[in-house]
């Protein structure tokens, strides 16, 4: 009987260990749904809303400017932001904020990408942090699904002005 | 092929089976062949599919080996030494200064570094050079490390690009796998002398 169980147990523990890690790959390579929280991405994302996010456009390297990203928060690696990617490697990015009287640009780093909410007044970004690794984007947000009224692509950032062309 | 009948199925049962089984049989060969070919390659495809999984998430969550290049680790890791690394630590946030870790780098995403901790995060750390006059300090900010080579003339670390992200850190290197050539004299044959390689095992020296 003691065997039984223990046969039992262990033909358990490696169902679950498999279908764990091949949902853990489904994540990672795929993408998955998330719960997006906090006013920095605003009116596009509000606090609460469902999303879903893949993760194929990361391991491709095709993260484009303008798509919305989770990414590996900088400052605290047990959390994930979400927020707009303003510049890639190279792009010339203005790092002051829309209230200060001079403005100051710089060149974003290679290998790293420059993040702003859409929310300016209410986000601590790229402007708080400096340019962020691309190693840290886990996914980019290509649909909302929740709120219903809402439901489909997300819009174009509001601040269209941020996006310098040179 | 054919079904076996059961008793409900009523008198006719056994003629529809029998229709069923000759109907099979009179299928063409060589659809049966594609479709058992069909089958037998989704099987591989999905044992494949589920192995590798479970090999990327012991390499992900457990540890891996790992081929080092380079001389900015040098002398504890010299060019092509294979060491053994472990992802517990970063997962449990248990990397501690003075470790070595392997980091997704932060100028090229596609490449891995392997460094040495100096400061974790609130740490005061030197970051000028050992020939600089003047010397500077600074403190590691909140969720980021400062990483430097054991080689300090050759190698470019967190005195070039600043503290990096914890959240780059994919592995901590335990072991170190050492090759060596040695010459081992068989006693009751002096003149035969034989080549071969001995592996050993040694913990990294970590002070």
């Amino acid at each position: 009987m003691l065997r039984n169980a223990l046969g039992k147990a262990f033909r358990f523990l490696g169902y679950t260990v498999q279908y764990g890690c091949i949902a853990h790959c489904a994540f990672e390579y795929l993408g998955g749904i998330v719960v997006c929280s906090g006013p920095s991405m605003e009116p596009t994302i509000q606090n609460s809303d469902i999303v879903f996010s893949e993760s194929l456009s990361r391991h491709f390297y095709c993260i484009r400017k303008g798509d919305i990203v989770i990414v590996k928060s900088p400052n605290d690696p047990k959390s994930n932001i979400c927020k707009r990617v303003i510049g890639l490697e190279g792009d010339k990015v203005c790092t002051s904020n829309p209230s200060d009287f001079l403005k100051s640009h710089s060149y974003v780093p290679k290998g790293h990408v420059w993040l702003e909410g859409d929310n300016l007044r209410n986000s601590t970004d790229s402007r708080c942090y400096g340019p962020v690794p691309y190693g840290l984007i886990r996914g980019r947000i290509c649909l909302k699904l929740w709120p219903l009224n809402d439901f489909g692509f997300l819009r174009a950032s509001p601040n269209g002005h941020r996006f310098l062309d040179d």
